[in-house]
């Protein structure tokens, strides 16, 4: 049996030169170093593994599970057919509430209507509830640096969003932002923006945020949220949340701001049955989350709190380049997070190390449809296809079906590397032909000669991707084909 | 700066239908299948509602009458040592006729109406009071609806939170809730309020109450 | 019953014993067997990352050679490269200029059928008498799992071989790593994969990983090689034709 050897070095140079590797810190170079970091494998896998167990029994049981993704997407199919429909008739619904709608083609229409708007309330502080839409066109940078005269104070009040904004990073996961933070890490953060030390435990660090947030809810003259989903009939934004902290930025400041992108719009009311159910079930595990908050317009007359002003602006945002294309599918995600919290390669790397703000299987699937392919390049390729993804969604997308199709999109652009390009044609050239691929196997046999060794391939070019890492076996001294003639 | 008609308009012409026709009202929506709400069987939804609610943290109870509520919320208020109630100023809760014994106890009660310095009241109650529209069973959730009298912050600002509904208003399912919503218009603000607000952000440890309220009680009447 | 064989390519050069087992149970299962000789590759390596046109290519050569013979189903003792032509053929000549592809695909899809499930369910076949000492652990290939649904049929046949005992592992369902040409664009990534399933199956005790797919047993098994494992790597077929040696 074979014995251990020493793990050689690895060579990442060695494996740019055979082209096999970017040039540019790409997926797994940052992959790398969050493979390597065990106090972050620890955090993904405390979070997925909980969460999933709460979705397998949430969701697993439903009776009406498969009923209600069919239902989901035939819904989202629809609404995408009809999608100018759906957001005028949402328009309407709104403006005839008293209610104000703007249409964003771009984060650059959102961040000068938001900014210009608090210009007018002569608003100081910015009250935020977690919203990916707004994280997607870096609202609340956009907005201290457009808009520096004004001097906001824009706060994020999701526990886990105000930790991150505090320590100046992005979320690394759509429902856990700081899921790869540990608790120390926290108290440290947490301690910077406090008069005095605060001790590690969970219970005294939510006090102190509460403490603060609290000041912040009664004192914001704008609440911005974004919208879980979005009803054309009634106009209504429907968001979930488990704190409470959307329910507060839309109860108590005098203005509320709803960044919500096109495609969450659905048609009718009681399709929110469809969707809040799969969301929190599917989501956190949840059967219902703690506030399930149904906003229609500004406070009604004779109202003591809610929004007096109500602004939804609608936000395009590259969004509707993907409809009536064979990706449009991508449009009908929720922001569950369940693709992420399955992918195996997510559960390695974290979001970080996908370098855009939608991260895991969906946001390697929209950060190019969005963004454009040679913004996120190796992000269809951070996939073993597993199909993990496309098997939890709620919504039925089927997510590795569109990663292969970006592939291959980049390859007809003709983005797709020298030496690979090279590789596959003479990989279709050998495959194409018997007597090509039996000379081929012929050649195999005798160049792997010089690098065979205790059953194994060594150090031979071209393959240090995988013999960096894994003993490769040799071709068999005879093949299949051979024994079969020799009969069996 | 977007116009609308514009932005409609280019995304009209994107959309599979958009090519062939303008767009008018989609020729076939398509409807989902009414619901088949108590699809699960659940026999007692109050006691369903109770179980549920309980499970997620928050208290259920069932009172015979609305007296027996009444000592409930006294009870509640004396062992949380009170100070100040914030409640909705609505019928059924002056039937409650709490308002007299609690500040015989020495609880200042205030009522959501249009008074200087109402938010900071409602931020300052140790307790907050009011119904709900309905219940639903199957997730332990209250429905609430706003509009005059009943404010949103009463729910949402004090540590305690407590609800009174008659038990005949327990839904079996979410969807025979989001189906009362379906038709007419609807109210600024309806919420789907789940038992204790809560956070699981820190290492998946959770914590209770984290901005709205940790202390939920829901009592059933009759 | 007349078979037509399909040995994925890294099956025919690198692992050709799988083959002959697959050969040698089928027989004794009184299936007659043939091997078109003319087959290579089905091309999923290149449809993988991306290059369809060269996919296509070697795909219409696939079905040219299959369709020259005649068989009542074609055997794959791979799961994967089974979902390549059953699935991904109609896949990847849909909108194509010439739609008959699509269609030919689409009949031969029908008639590829992964080992495992065409003992058990085309056989009906769940013990073939063999025998195997042994711990061991099963992989279920992604593309077996997800696009063929084929999850009870391999266990059926294990749990009918005697001496081998079959144990559970932890995050069964997680993929091993390999996903082709993943393994070698993404190699720290993909290593980290396969280290969480060698966790798992140092966990379990076993001393063999058991599947229908000889790529992940190949992907698997290196890794565990180079980190000093002596765990056996077996092909299902191997298992069904060992007899206790």
């Amino acid at each position: 049996m074979e014995t251990s050897k020493p793990a050689r070095r690895r060579d990442t140079e060695d494996r740019r030169r055979e082209g096999l590797e970017s040039k540019v810190e790409g997926f797994n170079e940052r992959g790398r170093k969050a493979v390597r970091d065990r106090k972050l494998h620890d955090s993904i896998s405390l979070f997925t593994n909980k969460t999933l167990t709460g979705r397998n029994a949430q969701l697993g049981a439903h009776p009406d599970a498969p009923e209600l993704r069919e239902r989901a997407y035939r819904t989202k199919q629809e609404t995408m057919a009809n999608l100018d429909y759906y957001l005028s008739q949402m328009a309407d619904a709104i403006e005839e509430r008293g209610g104000n709608v703007f249409f964003a083609d771009d984060g650059e229409d959102v961040v000068r209507y938001v900014g210009d708007l608090a210009r007018r309330c002569g608003a100081k502080i910015l009250a935020k509830s977690k919203s990916m839409a707004t994280e997607e066109i870096e609202l609340n940078h956009r907005l201290e640096e457009d808009y520096a005269d004004l001097g906001l104070e824009i706060v994020e009040t999701d526990l886990g969003e105000w930790i991150a904004q505090l320590a100046g990073e992005t979320p690394s996961h759509i429902v856990g932002p700081i899921l790869h933070m540990n608790k120390e890490r926290i108290t440290e953060i947490l301690s910077g923006v406090s008069d005095e030390d605060l001790p590690p435990d969970v219970e005294s660090l939510a006090a102190f945020a509460r403490k603060r947030l609290r000041e912040k809810f009664l004192n914001a003259d704008i609440g911005i949220t974004g919208a879980n989903f979005g009803v054309a009939e009634t106009g209504t934004i429907c968001t979930v949340t488990n704190e409470g902290n959307a329910r507060l930025v839309t109860s108590v400041p005098p203005v509320h701001v709803v960044v919500m992108g096109i495609e969450k719009v659905i048609p009718k009311f009681e399709d929110l049955s469809t969707f809040v159910q799969l969301l929190s079930r599917s989501g956190t595990g949840q059967k219902i989350t703690v506030y399930t908050n149904f906003i229609t317009g500004p406070r009604g007359e004779g109202e003591l709190d809610g929004a007096e002003e109500f602004h939804l602006i609608l936000m395009d945002n590259g969004r509707s380049k993907l409809l009536g294309t064979e990706y449009e599918e991508a449009l009908y995600c929720i922001r569950c997070g369940s693709c992420l919290n399955v992918c195996p390669v997510y559960r390695q790397t974290g979001g970080h190390a996908y370098g855009s703000t939608y991260s895991g299987p969906i946001g390697a699937v929209i950060t190019p449809l969005l963004k454009g392919d040679k913004e996120a390049k190796d992000l269809p390729y951070a996939s073993s296809l597993c199909g993990a993804c496309t098997e939890t969604c709620p919504v039925g997308i089927p997510l590795h079906d569109l990663l292969l199709k970006l592939r291959n999109r980049q390859v007809e652009e003709g983005m797709a590397g020298r030496a690979e390009s090279l590789m596959f044609k003479g990989f279709e050239r050998t495959m194409k032909s018997p007597v090509a691929y039996k000379a081929g196997a012929k050649v195999g046999r005798l160049m792997q000669k010089p690098f065979a060794k205790d059953g194994s391939i060594e150090g031979a070019p071209g393959i240090r991707g995988w013999t960096d890492f894994r003993e490769l076996a040799p071709l068999a001294e005879k093949s299949f084909r051979e024994l079969w003639k020799e009969g069996i | 700066m977007a116009d609308r008609t514009k932005f409609l308009e280019s995304i009209r012409h994107r959309t599979r239908r958009g090519r062939y026709k303008p767009t008018k009202s989609p020729d076939s929506v398509w409807t989902p299948g009414v619901d088949r709400p108590g699809r699960e069987e659940i026999e007692d939804p109050p006691a369903r509602f109770i179980e549920e609610l309980e499970a997620l943290g928050g208290h259920g109870e069932r009172a015979e009458s609305l007296e027996e509520a009444r000592d409930y919320v006294l009870d509640l208020a004396r062992e949380r040592e009170a100070e100040l109630l914030v409640r909705w100023d609505v019928g059924y809760l002056d039937e409650l006729a709490a308002d007299e014994p609690l500040r015989e106890a020495g609880v200042e009660v205030a009522l959501w109406r249009d008074l200087p310095g109402l938010r900071e009241i409602a931020a300052r109650a140790d307790i907050g009071l009011s119904t709900g529209t309905w219940a639903i069973a199957e997730t332990g959730s209250l429905v609430l609806e706003h509009g005059p009298g009943r404010g949103r912050s009463v729910t949402l600002l004090p540590p305690t939170y407590v609800a009174i509904l008659p038990a005949d208003r327990v839904l079996r399912a979410v969807p025979e809730a989001i189906q009362k919503y379906a038709r007419g218009t609807l109210p600024a603000n309806v919420c789907f309020h789940t038992g204790p607000s809560r956070s699981g952000d820190i290492e998946m440890s959770l914590v209770v109450g984290m901005h709205g309220p940790g202390d939920v009680h829901v009592i059933l009447i009759g | 019953m007349r078979v037509a064989l399909f040995v994925p390519c890294y099956v025919d050069q690198i692992n050709p014993e799988v083959g002959v087992s697959v050969v040698r149970v089928l027989r004794r299962l009184g299936v007659e067997v043939i091997y078109p000789e003319g087959q290579t590759c089905c091309g999923q390596p290149a449809f993988n990352s991306g290059f369809f046109d060269e996919a296509r290519t070697i795909g219409r050569r696939f079905l040219d050679v299959f369709e020259g013979e005649r068989f009542d189903y074609i055997v794959c003792p791979s799961g994967s490269c089974t979902t390549m032509v059953s699935h991904y053929y109609p896949f990847v000549f849909e909108n194509q200029a010439l739609p008959d592809d699509r269609e030919r695909a689409e009949a031969l899809g029908h008639r590829v059928r992964e080992f495992s499930d065409f003992v058990v369910n085309v056989l009906g076949v769940k013990d073939l008498g063999a025998s195997h000492a042994g711990r061991a652990v099963f992989h279920t290939g992604c593309h077996q799992r997800r696009e063929l649904g084929i999850l009870n049929e391999p266990r059926d046949l294990l749990q009918n071989v005697s001496g081998l005992e079959l144990l559970e592992w932890e995050n069964e369902e997680l993929c091993c790593g390999f996903g082709g040409m993943f393994s070698v664009k993404m190699p720290d990534v993909s290593t980290a994969m396969a280290d969480e399933k060698i966790a798992a199956l140092e966990k379990s005790g076993a001393d063999t990983v058991i599947s229908c797919d000889s790529s992940c047993l190949m992907h698997l098994g290196g890794r565990l090689r180079r980190t000093g494992h002596d765990t056996r790597v077996l092909h299902l077929a191997q298992i069904l034709d060992s007899d206790g040696r």
